[in-house]
């Protein structure tokens, strides 16, 4: 049995409008994705900005109000508050946000700040309670001045791992990684993910690990899920989507990836540019009238694709005759 | 869970007070510091503080040793008696009284209804646009609402009218009907501070760990507007001193038998006490002018403490 298993998940905001500010229509920001995370590895999730990804996320934390569907955990739906209560789900499921600066509170100190899950879950006596703290600290790689200073005496980085420590501090069995590394710069990036690595391997952490870079998907993550308009386009292990992409949304996000080989500059921009004509004359064979993303098909055991099936299958032996 | 931890670092209950000690040493001063610090740095705004507390404090304390029924007791000998004399350090008014002790006993009246006033309709406020502003949705609809109506009602009217049907009433009833009046602003603003505060991650933070909504209100919100709330009551700290003076200045605040700072200016109703009898109404007034500034010089430095871009002290 996965870890988590989301069905079908909606969520829509309403838009009021009109004299007496009814609802008039919706923004589907996830529109029925539905996706498992087994124990202990890394699921991506990707997709461009505005494509629910974080949305995601943050139902599966429990921070946004779902429209339908379910999340499963230990066999219930903690799509619903008292569901949510009842397992302590927060204890089990943590998040680390984007921007450092503002997910820790500028008010508190970094000892309060860490400490706060373990207030609320763990009621360790005071001593116990700084030890863990320190322990966190450190296993983050930082010192035991910081303990009483506040977030804004720290770097982004620093920041960051503080993140990650507060998210760690109750032992959790998930972590939903809302794009942790896209406002560092890259020296930066490669610490703070070999930190997330480093405690994955030591604590059988799975993570939820949410991004628009590639490059770091490519490094951390087994499964993956590319998102589009709230709906999921592709799924698949590392290997079926970056040597296997079929859907032409996974192509154009590939082709994307910045080439740094100077002396192939211009067969890499032939085929970007490639990529991007079948995008422009082949749009209704990728997605329906609504210019949507059709259901999943399975193309492998392990891959799936938004198509209509005909078209699924043409593609998948085409690519398998590309690769023989 | 706790072998977890202690597998993968080195630190172990042994090293908890030497590490402890480490942190103590590189602490961030705590904000009580940090206020000092800019007192120390500005003096104009140290002598205010200095101004306000000793004023207080003399005037709580030295009212306590004035007999008030007897001070106010009509003395025809010392009708507009001459200031700087012995009977009478700042003179007397109409009726024979010293303006020395009504000021006295007048500022711990109109003091004590401003501080009271304070605490009451910031307290309530706060509360009232924080939950408002947190909890957003209908029960901000329903809040605000509430909020419309009182807005809608004419404050120093309704005042008037309440302090008329009600036939006894002294200082602390007084501040009560104040209270019902003065919280809007307050909520309001912070309010609207909330909504915006309750966007950011560090909220979200804290409800993925768990944390109710009342701590995350009173305990990660508020310390965050903080600034604000300190600014907002200093300020009207000193506008409440006007509310009461002005109220009972024409006629609705304190009963006669009271001094007020209030009923002291309104000796200036009299053209001939303007122009002849100067001490009846001129320390009242410059008590009021002196007390204000200082709230305001204070607010300030509080202000500054509150942005670290804006501070002129150094801590250590």
């Amino acid at each position: 049995m996965s870890l988590i298993e989301i069905k079908d998940l909606k969520v829509h905001y309403p838009i009021r409008s009109g004299f007496w500010n009814r609802v008039t229509d919706s923004v589907r920001a996830v529109d029925g994705v539905s996706f498992n995370i087994e124990a202990g590895e890394t699921y991506g999730l990707v997709g461009e900005s505005g494509s629910g990804k974080s949305t995601t996320g943050k139902s599966v934390v429990g921070l946004e109000k779902v429209t339908s569907g379910a999340i499963m955990y230990k066999g219930r739906d903690i799509t619903k508050a008292e569901n949510r209560r009842k397992l302590d789900y927060n204890h089990d499921v943590q998040m680390i946000f984007q921007d450092s600066l503002s997910s820790l509170n500028p008010r508190k100190r970094i000892e309060d700040i860490i400490a706060e899950p373990l207030r609320n879950f763990e009621h360790l006596s005071k001593d116990d309670e700084k030890l863990r703290v320190l322990q966190l600290l450190d296993i983050v790689g930082l010192d035991a001045d910081a303990l009483y200073k506040y977030p804004h005496q720290f770097s982004g980085g620093q920041r960051q791992r503080i993140g990650v420590a507060r998210a760690v501090a109750t032992n959790p069995k998930l972590i939903i990684a809302d794009e942790p590394v896209s406002a560092l710069d890259l020296s930066v990036q490669a610490q703070v993910l070999n930190f997330m690595k480093k405690i994955q391997r030591e604590f059988g952490i799975s993570y939820l690990f949410i991004s628009h870079d590639l490059g770091v998907v490519r490094h951390m993550c087994n499964n993956i899920a590319i998102m589009n308009r709230g709906r999921l386009v592709e799924i698949g292990t590392r290997d079926d989507i970056y040597n296997h992409p079929l859907h032409i949304y996974t192509k154009r996000l590939l082709a994307a990836i910045p080439e740094t080989n100077v002396n192939s500059r211009e067969a890499h921009r032939a085929s970007r540019l490639a990529v991007e004509e079948v995008y422009r004359e082949q749009q209704s064979k990728y997605y329906d009238e609504q210019g949507e993303a059709y259901p999943l098909v399975q193309v492998t055991p392990t891959h799936a694709v938004a198509l209509p099936e005909n078209v699924a299958q043409q593609l998948a032996r085409q690519e398998g005759e590309v690769q023989a | 869970m706790a072998e977890n931890f202690e597998q993968h670092s080195d630190i172990s209950a042994a090293d908890l007070a030497r590490l402890t000690q480490e942190a103590q040493a590189e602490a961030t001063p705590s904000t009580a510091k940090i206020i000092w610090s800019e007192f120390k740095a500005d003096k104009p705004a140290m002598a205010a503080l200095i101004i306000i507390v000793g004023f207080i404090l003399f005037v709580m304390i030295g009212a306590l040793f004035i007999n008030t029924p007897k001070m106010m007791e009509t003395n025809i000998m010392g009708y507009f008696n001459q200031p700087f004399t012995a009977d009478y350090w700042l003179g007397a008014d109409s009726a024979g009284r010293s303006v020395a002790k009504q000021l006295i006993v007048g500022s711990r009246n109109s003091i004590g209804i401003a501080i009271g006033l304070t605490v009451i309709s910031s307290t309530f406020g706060i509360c009232w646009g924080l939950i408002s502003g947190y909890f957003n949705g209908y029960i901000d609809w329903g809040m605000q609402r509430v909020y419309d109506f009182m807005m809608m009602l004419p404050m120093t009217m309704m005042i008037i009218v309440l302090v008329t049907i009600i036939p006894h009433y002294n200082s602390v009833t007084l501040t009560f009907i104040f209270s019902i009046f003065y919280w809007e602003g307050t909520s309001r603003l912070i309010r609207s501070r909330t909504l915006a505060e309750s966007e950011k991650d560090y909220v979200a933070a804290s409800k993925a760990s768990g944390t109710s909504h009342w701590k995350i209100i009173f305990r990660e919100i508020m310390p965050n507007i903080s600034s604000l709330i300190i600014v907002d009551c200093t300020l009207s700290f000193a506008e409440n001193i006007g509310v009461e003076t002005g109220l009972s200045y024409l006629g609705f605040g304190l009963p006669a038998q009271t001094p007020s700072l209030g009923t002291m200016i309104a000796n200036a109703n009299d053209p001939n006490n303007i122009t002849q009898y100067w001490w009846t109404w001129f320390p009242a007034a410059l008590e009021i002018i002196i007390l204000c500034l200082s709230i305001s010089y204070v607010g300030q430095v509080l202000r500054r403490a509150a942005d670290s871009s804006q501070r002129q002290g150094s801590v250590n």
